[in-house]
């Protein structure tokens, strides 16, 4: 894949690049503050980019500005933002156009290779993939509907699902058949009130969905 | 209506002009009546003034306190201007067991020394009393002949009326009085005013006051900002310090290992990613403590608004603030603000929480209010004490409005400049 790299800090960008190399990937750029991240994302419109949402000139939300600019040129444009912190605030605004491809982890997530790289690949392919810590932030809101119609169980499922994992992986997390799991990501789907379409986009919806529930 | 009201009016004036004539003159012309008195009485001209010395100080003693607090009933009733009174704390007389008594100047023998030399001190001592004494002198000049100036062209009307021909023509009269009436809903009202400046606390007083909260305030930002440094140090030396230590020692010990006893290496830096994980997750905790990061990156208004979609309660927010503050006060409402709402959270009961943000005449308020139960109390463990106290550093305000029963409307206003 061809990926843009966007890290202030040279050790950080430099490990980013390395490993994301490591991986087999290109990286076509790697930049290091607001403007000039905003250009490479336009200029190579990569298949995803991997952007620090603190950076110059104001060290304010300049990398996260940056990829929604970007979105808006490009709709789609798959982004993988990464932060020392998360904001379910954030979180909706990145998920708020409804067009998948987009991720928010902690840059602790780069410490575990394989699952970032998971990640990595799953935006680029216009999925999604929240952190933990953003999911359990929302589990945490209030319970209005749609989430409060939802089972325990639901909500395990669409929690994971907004971690971004397939149902595979869910059934491997939750020690459930892979079928179960279908089951419950339709019986959700069906409480979120999402139609039956392709089903990567569903699951974006869902966990748009999720976030909705909240406010 | 327009008629009669308008008749109130100059009735009204009316009296009140005659008052303040009254009571702005009745010292001093009982002063020159003194004056007259000594040097009819007296047949040495050093010996009347010297009398004359002594009646001024007793009825200026006497006299200077009682009108002031006359003019101040009547500014409040008539103006509805209170004018409050900046004596000093009057000491109450106490008995030490020495059987003398204390007044707050001095020890004496018998109550009504006491009782004497604290009604003199109190007179003659304080800077209110001298203000007292000052109003006594410049009231009848100024709010004295405005309110009489008005009832001496109606006297003069009057009389020229009287004797036609002989100071004056009909019309001169008939304008006299004309004006006389018209100023008198005027003329009176120089005494607000001039009471309140006089009467009221002066500028130093005001200042000395305000000296007095701010030490206070610096008193309890001082430990405030102590106990958050020792807070922080103590996090960094205890938690991410430590950590790093650890991590520093086993990659040294993975090293070692690495050739000899590979999966012990790899075991070991399996724990040390743990380790750096954990030491970054409670660093991030502990820049939330000191300055959240979206409140860095967003300012205050979308930090609450990240706030209000972590509270397990409906949240809503509304701003009508535009820009930055300066952050230490950003830091300073939000944290207030966090506090308040993890309360309604907590202790109210309430179904939805409504937060306003917006900015006043001198700075921003923030309104946090809830459909609970109410009665918050600030004694009763809350964490409202410390939400002043944090607030006041910054001169900045608390109101809480919580009867039982519901609904809470707290406010929080912090005095500053928008950018």
């Amino acid at each position: 894949m061809r990926i843009v790299v966007a890290e202030d800090l040279y050790l950080l960008r430099d490990g980013l690049v390395r490993l994301l190399e490591a991986y087999g990937h290109r990286v076509v750029a790697a930049t290091a503050d607001g403007p000039a991240t905003l250009a490479a994302l336009i200029e190579h419109r990569p298949d995803v980019a991997v952007v620090d949402v603190r950076m110059p000139p104001t060290f304010s939300d300049e990398g996260l500005q940056a990829a929604l600019t970007a979105r808006q040129t490009v709709p789609g444009l798959p982004v993988l933002v990464l932060s020392q912190h998360v904001e379910q605030l954030y979180a909706r605004e990145l998920l708020a156009d409804g067009n998948g491809g987009v991720g928010y982890l902690l840059k602790d997530s780069v410490f575990e290779a394989d699952q970032f790289m998971e990640a990595v690949e799953r935006v680029a392919a216009g999925g999604t993939a929240l952190d933990p810590a953003v999911v359990a932030k929302i589990l945490g809101g209030p319970g209005g509907s749609p989430l409060g119609s939802l089972t325990e169980r639901e909500r395990e499922v669409i929690s994971l699902m907004a971690e971004g994992l397939s149902n595979a992986a869910i059934a491997r997390r939750l020690f459930l058949s892979e079928g179960a799991i279908g089951k419950y990501t339709t019986s959700i789907f069906a409480k979120f009130e999402i139609q039956a379409d392709d089903d990567s986009n569903r699951r974006v919806l869902a966990v748009l969905a999720f976030l909705g529930a909240t406010g | 209506m327009r008629a009669v009201s308008s008749l109130r009016l100059v009735v009204s004036g009316f009296v009140r002009s005659v008052t303040l004539v009254v009571l702005t003159w009745f010292v001093p012309a009982l002063l020159l009546v003194a004056v007259v008195f000594c040097f009819r009485v007296a047949d040495d001209v050093v010996l009347a003034w010297w009398w004359v010395f002594w009646l001024v100080a007793l009825i200026l003693l006497i006299f200077a306190r009682l009108v002031s607090r006359a003019t101040r009933i009547l500014v409040a009733r008539w103006t509805g201007t209170e004018v409050a009174p900046a004596y000093r704390p009057v000491v109450p007389l106490t008995r030490l067991t020495t059987g003398y008594w204390w007044n707050g100047y001095g020890y004496q023998r018998r109550r009504w020394q006491a009782a004497y030399q604290r009604w003199l001190r109190t007179r003659v001592r304080d800077p209110a009393a001298w203000r007292d004494m000052l109003w006594i002198v410049v009231a009848p000049l100024s709010v004295g002949i405005a309110a009489a100036l008005p009832l001496a062209l109606i006297a003069f009307g009057a009389l020229a009326a009287l004797r036609l021909g002989v100071v004056s023509t009909p019309f001169l009269a008939v304008l006299s009085i004309v004006v006389g009436v018209a100023l008198l809903p005027a003329g009176w009202r120089l005494v607000e005013p001039v009471a309140v400046r006089l009467l009221g606390p002066s500028l130093v007083e005001l200042l000395s006051t305000r000296v007095a909260t701010l030490v206070v305030a610096r008193g309890d930002l001082t430990q405030a900002q102590d106990a958050e440094l020792h807070r922080i140090e103590r996090d960094l030396h205890d938690g991410a310090q430590a950590r790093l230590v650890a991590i520093g020692l086993s990659v040294g010990a993975a090293e070692r290992l690495i050739d000899s006893d590979p999966e012990e290496a790899k075991s070991l830096l399996r724990q040390t990613r743990e380790a750096s994980s954990l030491a970054l997750r409670e660093l991030r905790e502990l820049v939330r403590g000191i300055v959240p990061p979206v409140l860095s990156e967003r300012g205050l208004v979308e930090a609450v608004r990240a706030l209000a979609l972590d509270s397990p309660v409906p949240t809503r927010v509304g701003s009508d603030l535009a820009g930055r503050l300066e952050l230490p006060i950003e830091a300073a409402l939000y944290f207030a603000t966090a506090e308040l709402v993890t309360n309604a959270a907590k202790h109210s009961g309430a179904d939805a929480v409504d937060i306003r943000i917006a900015p006043t005449a001198t700075g921003v308020a923030v309104v946090v209010a809830d459909d609970g139960r109410g009665g918050a109390d600030e004694a009763a463990g809350s964490g409202l004490p410390g939400v002043r106290d944090r607030l006041a550093a910054f001169d900045g305000t608390l109101l809480v409005e919580s009867p039982a029963g519901g609904p809470t409307r707290i406010t929080l206003e912090v005095p500053c400049a928008s950018s």
